[in-house]
Parts: C-alpha cells; structure tokens; sequence
C-alpha cells in the first residue's frame, strides 16, 4: 500500500516514482543539469518511417470500434428487452385500472427506452387514471411544445380538458387530433375517423348542438357509406335532434347489411301483409336489428310513423324495444282523437282520457297543483315556476270542461286539451325523466300534430 | 530515422541498379525523409493525436457508462424502486470491496478524479499509470451501479486523461507536449460524459489547467468534439435532459431566481463546508477504519434509500422526473437535503466517483422545489418548473465548483434555449459571490491542499497585467545612423553620447547594432557604416509581450522598437537591463503559504 511518511494516503502517486535519476516520461537517466535530454532535443520530427506506431493506433482504434460495437449491441438488446417487458406490465396494469402499479412500470420502461414517445403518451394516460392531471397536463404541454401537429398529444389534451369541463379547449384539441400527423403504424384515416366520432359524442352529451352538429356532419362527409359506424352516426344525429341525417345515415346503414330500404307507409296496403325485409336468419344478426331499430326510431323522430312501424314490425319478434316503441305507436292511436273515421263520441272519450293521462303525469312530477298556483312549485327559478303554474291554470280552466257530452261537438276544446295534454307531457319529459306508456304515446301524438320540432 | 537492415539495404542497392531506378529512389527517399512532403512536425502531429485521444476517450466513456448501468443491473436490480434488502446490503457490502482494493492496492483511485488530474499535470509531468485509470473505471463503475451517491462525469475525465497519458508515453512524446497530453484526454473524456463539449473545455481550462493556455485550446477542442461525436454514434443523440421551451414572461420571475440563487449559495456553502471538516476527520480516524468508512457510508445510504430511493447513483432520471412537475413541493425539498448527505457520504468515506451529478441532481431539486413552493403560493402564475431545475443546477455548480464560466455554458448546451440565460447569469452570481463570500478556496483546491498539494488555480490567481514592450522601451540618446553615411560623419554623430552601441538603420524595415570599438577601430573613414555590420538585428513593437522580446534579444546590447506603420521610424531602444526593470517594478506579492481555509 502506498503512503507517505506523514501516515496519509499516496492518492497522488508520488511514491510510485522512487527512482529519481531517471526521466519520468521516458525513462532515460537524467543529465548532471537533472533533466532529461531526450526529451528536450530538437522538436521530433514524425515521418512515415515512423508508421509502427500510428499504424498500431489506428488498430486499436479500430478494434476499440469494434467492440464497443458488439458491447453496445449486447446492452441495447438487454435494455430494450427491459423496457418492454415493463411497458407491457404498465399497461396491463393500467388496463386492470391499478393505476399506481402502472405509472411504476411506465416510469421503469422510460428509463430504459429514454425519449419513447409511446411510452411517454402512455404513462399520461397512467398519470390521468391515477389522478395526478396536474402532472399529466404538464408533460402533456411540453410534448406539443416539441410536437405542435401530434395528433396523439391533442387528443390526449383534448380528453383532458373535456374532463375539466372546458368544451372549447377541448374542441379545439380535438380539431387538431384530426387535421394532426398520426402515426404510420395505425391507420391515419381510421384514427381520424375515431376522434371525429368522440369530438361529436362529447359536444352532444354536452348538449352543445351547433358545434356537434357541425361535427356531425363533417364525420357524414368522410364516413364511406358501407362502413359499420354509419349507424352510430345516425345515433348522434338523433340524440342531436337532427333526424333527417340520422334517417340517411340509418338508411346508409341498412344498406351494408343488404337490406332494402323504406317500407310501407302507415301499415299495409290494400289488406297485404307487407314483405318482410330479412330472412330468418338475418333477423338475429344484432347489428342488421340494431340498424333497422334506430331507423324506426329516426322515422319516429320525422314522426313517418307508418315507416317506422314497417320496420318495428320486422324485429319486434326479437327485440324489446321494438315491441315498446309498436306498443305506443299503437297506443297513440287508440288516444288520437282526430285519427280518421272518429266519431264525436270516441273523439270526446279519448279527449278526457288524454286529459286524464297528462294530469296524471303532472301529479307524478310532484307539482300539486295550489303549490303550482301559488308560484311556489319545483323549480328554482322564476321561469320555470311560471310554465308550472300556468298549465296548472290552464288544467284548472279545462277540468270542468272534460266530460264526454259537453266535448261532443266543441272541437275547439278538444283542440284546446290536446295541446294542453302535449305541452304538460313537453314540459314533464324535461322536467321529470321517463315516462309511462301512455305519456310516450301523447308525446308521438304531439309530434305527429305539431310538427317534429317539438 | 532507423538505420535500414542490411537486408533492406541489398534489396534496395539492386533496385537501384540502374540509374533511372536510381534517380526514382533518390526522389522517393527525399520526399519520405525528414524534410519530405510527407513528415509532419511534432505540434502538427499533436492535433492529429488530439482527435486519435478523443476517439479512444470517447468510446472508454461509452463503456464505462454500459458498465456503470450494468452494474446497476447486476447489483440493484431493474426496478427504480429496488427492494429494501437489496438496497440495505449492495452498497455497503460493494463498499467494503472497493474500500479493501482502493485503500491497499490502487488510492490513487479515491476521490472524484478532477484534483488527481491536475496533480498529474502539475507534478508528475503528465503522467497517469494504467493501474490508476483501469481501477477507476472499474470501482468507479462498481461505487455508482452500486448506489453511492456519486457520478461518472469526474472518473471519465480522469479514465481520459489517464488513456492520454499512455498513449503519450508509448509514442515517447516530449515533455513538453506530455504535460499538454492530460488536459487533451480530460476534456474528451469529461465531453463524451457530460455529451458537452464546450461545457467540457470550460471546465478543463477553469479547473485542471487553471489558467487560460492558447497553446492547448485547440488540441483541448479537438478532443472534445471528436469523443462527443464518438460518444453520439453509440449512445443517440439525446439530450441528457428534455427541458420545455423557456420564454421569460414576466420579469417578476427574476425575483424568484434570485431566491434561487440564495438558496443555491447556501447549499453550496453547506455542502463545501460539510466535505471540508468531514474528510480530514475521518481520515485521521484509524487506519482499520479505511476499510470500512465506504461500507458504513453505504449502509447510511441504504437506510436513506428505503424511503428515498432517488439518492442512490447519479440520478439523472429522477431529475429529469423533477423537470416535468412530478414531485410536490416538500419531496423536492427533502430530495435535494438527503442527496446533500448521502454525497457528503460517499465522497467523504473515499468511495471513487464524481460530484457533477449529484450537484446537478441537488441544483434541479433545489429548483424545482422554489418552483413548485411559486406554484403553491401564486396559482395564478404559470411556473415553468423544468426551467427552475436548470437553472437550479447551474446555481449549485457555480456555488459549489466555483465554475462559473462552465456553469453558464453548460446549462445554455443541455438546454439549448438561450433565451434562458438572463436567469442563468443572475441565479449564478447570486450562488457564486455567496459561496466566495464564504468560503474562500474553491472545494477543489481544498480538496488538494488537504492531500498537502499546492496547485494553480484560476480563480485565485491574481490577474496580472501582461508587459509589453512599451513599458520597457527608452528613448534612444543618439538618432540612428545611416547604412549609407560614412564612418567618419557616424563618429562626429556618436561623439557626444556615452553609449557602447548605436543603431544602424538600412532602409526598408532593416535595423542592425554597431559597437562604439568597431566604428571608432575602422581605418577608412569614407566608407559607409555599412561595411562595419555583422549582420541584421529584428525589430521589435510596442504592443508586443516582453517574453517575446526577450526571445529575440537573446545575448544582444539592445534591439530597435519601430512603428508598425513606418518600420523605418525608432519610436525607442530596449535592452536586458530595461526589461529587468520593469519586471523589478512590477513584482507580484509573495505567495501566502499552503493552508487549508
């Protein structure tokens, strides 16, 4: 072990050159001045003669090349083996929803894949299920700082912002999701295709009818018509209250599953059972069901009633729903009282049936008619309180009129009830949630009468 | 040039047989011999070597880094949070290995590196064993993988100026370009380390050469790019940290930078202050002790590790973790005080490795911590944390290595973003004068005064004003005589003065020196001055360096100081004794005596 005389370590190495009278660069004895001649000759002169030496530095360079070469190679393998042997744990864990587990397992991919993008985008979406948006939103700037037109980052941002509630940063992230550059691997269009179904599907549940509307109709415009999603398109349509493109994009829809289009108006014609559109075994085919469903129910929104019964009629065998919508289809029209070939006394007795069924409806919404008089009703502001009270008025004006013989004749009051019986039912279905069979039955009756509007 | 071997020489006699042969030989022997088109000088040379030392550095730092990891790997595991078993026994029980093998057969391998290379520079002629440089790279790699809170920056730039130092004295280099040979494979090693290369020749000239040296810079600049390119060929391109785009936004901000440089001071001076009274005491300690001090500082790590895993090794992805907002506030704060600590620790213990990292690591908890403590207290404020981090780092490094020129260069290349630096340059001051307020000598210098070594340092060399030939010059007692003029008009000229030698000017920038005994011994006196002259004599500027002047004058009586601009016109004489009188009244104070303060 090397130390000095004093008892502290030799860390500079000084008793290592113990021989004094020699040169410590070369080795050659030093001269009488004490310093080496050799060394302090003319300055070298280095020519080819003196290849031996740069011939062997250039080998080793090339041979330090050459294994660094296959060590790197070794270690890269073993490094990109870990990362994504954690990469895939992260996101097994993230899809089992233990979320913490896999912002661990991100964290330990990156380490070892430093700057993977994927993985980056992926330990935000841990960062977000595990709650911590602050920190997720923060990388989530710096990537666009770096990557403005990442179509993935945006989309990430916008789904961020849809959950603060800020709808038009969220649109505006999801606009540039879809005109941004996504990755090769994925399909672009198909990607794009998705994020234009989210935007539009977070700005109808938002209830921002316009910008879902516009959206709407700029994803009809790329959908090819055969694709599958024509009928979830017809689904937003119809939840945004356009049910004229929710019919093109049904219809779209039925048309890849092979099945002809429009029925019937108004049931049957001349006492022929219409033709049915499937076969027996396409009629189990749960999408080809779900696409004829929502073509009724957007035929129920334009208020074609006979057109939507066509195609109620063709799968109420096997769907429910279809057999709830014939059914108040059916009702309305055992209640209308202005259906064709109605004589004043079954006009006059489905009138103050209506009347009954609306009052009814009124009741359930918990809104006694003094407290609704009174102005003191649900409701927490003024408006509101006044639609309450004021149909509460106008039943209380309309119920010493309803009974058969004094409707008999007075067609005006009959008209009078009805609009009544549809605006409490309007009113209510906002106000009030679900509704029984009878009130969906008035509600397509109003529709039917009024206009699709309402 | 080698004798050629007698068989060599019968071959080339016979090829030489006829004489066109012969003439082709003679031109060939001509072009390849020592004043031939293909022989090079020694200083050529030298920068063809610098790129030769820089490949080599650069693909020994590639290693040691794999081999650092690897370690890592082999030792802790690849989690980032290793389990409380491993991360209580590897460090200590690797620390008593390395203890057993640094103390008994290889200290020159303790300790960071940095002071042990400028040690080699100035006393041992350049020279670096292989022992010293094979030993670091692989404690080295065994300290850091094992979770000593240390980095490899410091042992790179030691492996490099170690591989320099061999490559030096297998060529049989001259001493002179020997000494040149250490801060040339210092700064490769330490660029290919830190991917910084201008960071990398800063940092060798603030703290290993010490003093500002032109001679080296372009070898030193040479070296540093070519491991830096050698180093991105393997290891990418990135960057070693991914900060946001900075804008300074408000300048209110520069408040909180200020702060930040307080607080970057004191930490400094905390850190500097702890290693200096902590170091010679435990090396006082018994010499059994020796063994074990690197084992004890691992087991202390290893308990601070269980809660706190981020403190072991460099660090580098947990500050890139605190550059993206990833930590609260406190955690920020208890980070940057554990990882104080543990590198006191491990550094002090005598484990081998570096401080770059986990000063790094202890500047961007520091700032994240001010950043993200903004946050809190001003919501509405939109902090850039990951700027705070940087600049952070770059406050410590100033405050704590005492390099502020390499601090300021190194976060503007890691960044990238130079609209950062208004921040950088006030944050580092701020961090520098308290750390220098403080604590005099930079820690460096301490740690060599305390192994008993006086080197130089840049920042405590006083800054001397370079002498120049004006300073020195006088004006000349007789006019210059003429080439032309006869001897007998020259010795009515000379008679009146007292002087032994006159200037003689020959037209067209030429000067020569005439004896008083020459003009006055010559026997035609209608002969010009001319036929008396031994010889010319150069001409010296006003603006030029005494050293210079002194070069020139060599052993004669005086030389001519001309006009640039007319080199006809004497604007003064210089002598020897001129030039001792200047140096006599500009002497420099008398150096203090070596003490540890």
């Amino acid at each position: 072990m090397y130390s000095l005389p004093d008892g502290r370590d030799d860390v500079y190495g000084r008793g290592m050159n113990k021989d004094t009278n020699s040169c410590s660069v070369c080795g050659q004895p030093l001269g009488e001045n004490g310093r080496c001649r050799r060394c302090e000759e003319a300055t070298r002169v280095w020519t080819v003669r003196d290849w031996r030496p740069m011939l062997t530095l250039g080998l080793v360079i090339v041979l330090g090349f050459s294994f660094t070469r296959l060590v790197v190679g070794g270690y890269d393998e073993r490094r990109n083996a870990l990362a994504e042997e954690y990469y895939a744990a992260g996101v097994k864990a993230l899809d089992a929803q233990h979320s913490a587990e896999a912002v661990d397992a991100l964290e330990n991919a990156l380490v070892y894949s430093h700057g993977n993008f994927q993985y980056e985008l992926k330990l935000t979406d841990a960062l977000l299920a595990s709650g911590a948006s602050t920190e997720a939103m923060a990388q989530l700037h710096a990537f666009l700082e770096q990557r403005p037109g990442d179509a993935q980052v945006n989309l990430k941002l916008a789904r961020l912002e849809a959950r603060r509630n800020h709808v038009e940063d969220a649109w505006r992230y999801y606009q540039a999701a879809i005109g941004g550059a996504w990755p090769e691997l994925n399909d672009p269009f198909e990607q794009r295709i998705d994020v234009r179904f989210e935007e539009a599907e977070y700005l109808v549940r938002q209830s921002r009818t316009e910008m879902a509307e516009a959206a709407l109709v700029a994803l009809a415009e790329v959908l090819p018509e055969s694709s599958a999603e024509q009928q979830r398109l017809g689904e937003l349509f119809l939840s945004n209250g356009d049910a004229g493109r929710a019919l093109k994009a049904y219809e779209a829809a039925l048309d890849s599953c092979g099945v002809a289009k429009g029925g019937f108006a108004d049931g049957p014609v001349g006492g022929r059972s219409p033709k049915p559109i499937f076969s027996e075994g396409e009629i189990r085919n749960a999408r080809c069901q779900a696409a004829v469903l929502g073509t009724a129910r957007a035929e129920l929104a334009s208020a074609n009633y006979g057109g939507a019964r066509r195609y109620l009629l063709e799968i109420k065998g096997v769907n429910a729903e279809a057999r709830t919508l014939l059914a108040q289809l059916e009702r309305m029209d055992v209640l209308d009282p202005f259906a064709e070939e109605s004589s004043a006394q079954v006009r006059a007795r489905r009138t103050v049936a209506v009347f009954q069924i609306a009052i009814g409806r009124l009741a359930r919404c918990g809104v006694p008619f003094a407290q609704a008089l009174k102005g003191t009703g649900r409701g927490e502001d003024g408006r509101e309180a006044a639609r309450w009270s004021g149909l509460a008025r106008w039943a209380e004006q309309l119920t010493p009129l309803m009974d058969e013989r004094k409707l008999r004749g007075h067609d005006d009051v009959i008209e009078s009830t009805m609009r009544f019986a549809f605006q409490a039912e309007m009113t209510a279905q906002k106000d009030c949630g679900n509704a029984a069979l009878d009130d969906e039955a008035l509600l397509l009756l109003a529709r039917k009468r009024l206009g699709v509007d309402q | 040039m080698k004798p050629l071997s007698e068989g060599t020489r019968e071959r080339l006699l016979k090829l030489m047989a006829t004489p066109v042969r012969r003439k082709y030989f003679e031109s060939l022997r001509r072009m390849l011999g020592p004043a031939g088109l293909v022989s090079i000088r020694e200083e050529q040379f030298f920068l063809v070597l610098a790129i030769a030392i820089g490949i080599l550095a650069g693909l020994s730092v590639v290693l040691f880094r794999i081999a650092i990891q690897s370690a890592r790997l082999w030792l802790l595991g690849s989690a980032m949070h290793p389990s409380a078993l491993r991360v209580m026994l590897v460090p200590a029980a690797v620390g008593l290995v390395i203890a057993v093998v640094a103390v008994r057969f290889i200290p020159r391998v303790r300790g960071s590196g940095v002071n042990q290379t400028k040690g080699a520079l100035y006393i041992y002629d350049g020279h670096i064993a292989a022992s010293t440089v094979v030993g670091k790279f692989v404690l080295s790699a065994l300290a850091i993988g094992s979770g000593q809170s240390l980095g490899p920056e410091d042992p790179a730039l030691q492996i490099g100026a170690g591989l320099a130092s061999g490559v030096g004295r297998w060529l049989k280099l001259s001493k002179e370009r020997m000494r040149l040979m250490v801060p040339v494979g210092a700064a490769a090693g330490l660029a290919a380390a830190f991917n910084a290369p201008i960071t990398a020749v800063l940092f060798v000239i603030e703290e290993v050469i010490g003093r500002w040296s032109a001679g080296a810079l372009g070898a030193v600049v040479l070296s540093a790019i070519s491991s830096v390119v050698v180093e991105r060929w393997f290891l990418g391109n990135e960057p070693l940290f991914r900060v946001p785009l900075y804008h300074l936004e408000n300048a209110g901000e520069l408040v909180a930078y200020a702060v930040l440089g307080v607080l970057g001071g004191v930490a400094s001076l905390v850190f500097v202050k702890t290693i200096k009274n902590l170091r010679p005491w435990l090396r006082q300690l018994p010499e059994w002790s020796q063994y074990l001090q690197p084992a004890v500082a691992g087991v202390l790590i290893g308990f601070i590790a269980i809660w706190y895993p981020q403190v072991m090794g460099a660090g580098y992805e947990w500050m890139n973790l605190a550059m993206h907002n990833r930590f609260p506030w406190e955690m920020l704060g208890i980070l940057a005080g554990v990882k104080l600590l543990s590198t006191v620790l491990s550094f002090g213990s005598g484990s081998p490795g570096g401080l770059f990292a986990p000063v790094l690591f202890m500047g961007a908890m520091l700032g994240g911590f001010v950043a993200t403590l903004e946050q809190q207290l001003f919501p509405a404020m939109a902090v850039p944390v990951g700027a705070y981090a940087l600049v952070g780092m770059g406050a410590l490094f100033a405050g704590i290595l005492r390099a502020p020129m390499t601090s300021g260069f190194m976060i503007l290349e890691v960044s990238g973003n130079y609209s950062i630096i208004l921040p950088v340059i006030l944050c580092n001051t701020i961090s520098y004068a308290i750390s220098r307020g403080f604590q005099e000598v930079p820690l460096f210098d301490l740690l060599s005064r305390q192994d008993g070594l006086d080197l130089p340092s840049l920042e405590e060399e006083p800054e001397q004003p370079t002498l120049c030939v004006e300073d020195a010059m006088q004006p000349s007692v007789v006019r210059p005589l003429a080439g032309d003029e006869t001897i007998a008009a020259a010795r009515e000229v000379v008679s009146g003065s007292v002087g032994e030698h006159f200037l003689v000017t020959l037209g067209e920038g030429r000067w020569s020196v005439l004896s008083r005994e020459a003009l006055m011994a010559a026997e035609d006196e209608a002969a010009p001055v001319r036929v008396l002259l031994r010889g010319r004599v150069p001409r010296l500027y006003q603006d030029q360096s005494l050293d210079v002047a002194l070069r020139f004058l060599k052993d004669r009586p005086m030389l001519p100081v001309v006009d640039r601009g007319n080199l006809d016109r004497l604007m003064g004489v210089v002598s020897i004794a001129d030039i001792l009188g200047v140096y006599r009244r500009a002497g420099l104070a008398e150096p203090e005596t070596v003490e540890v303060s």
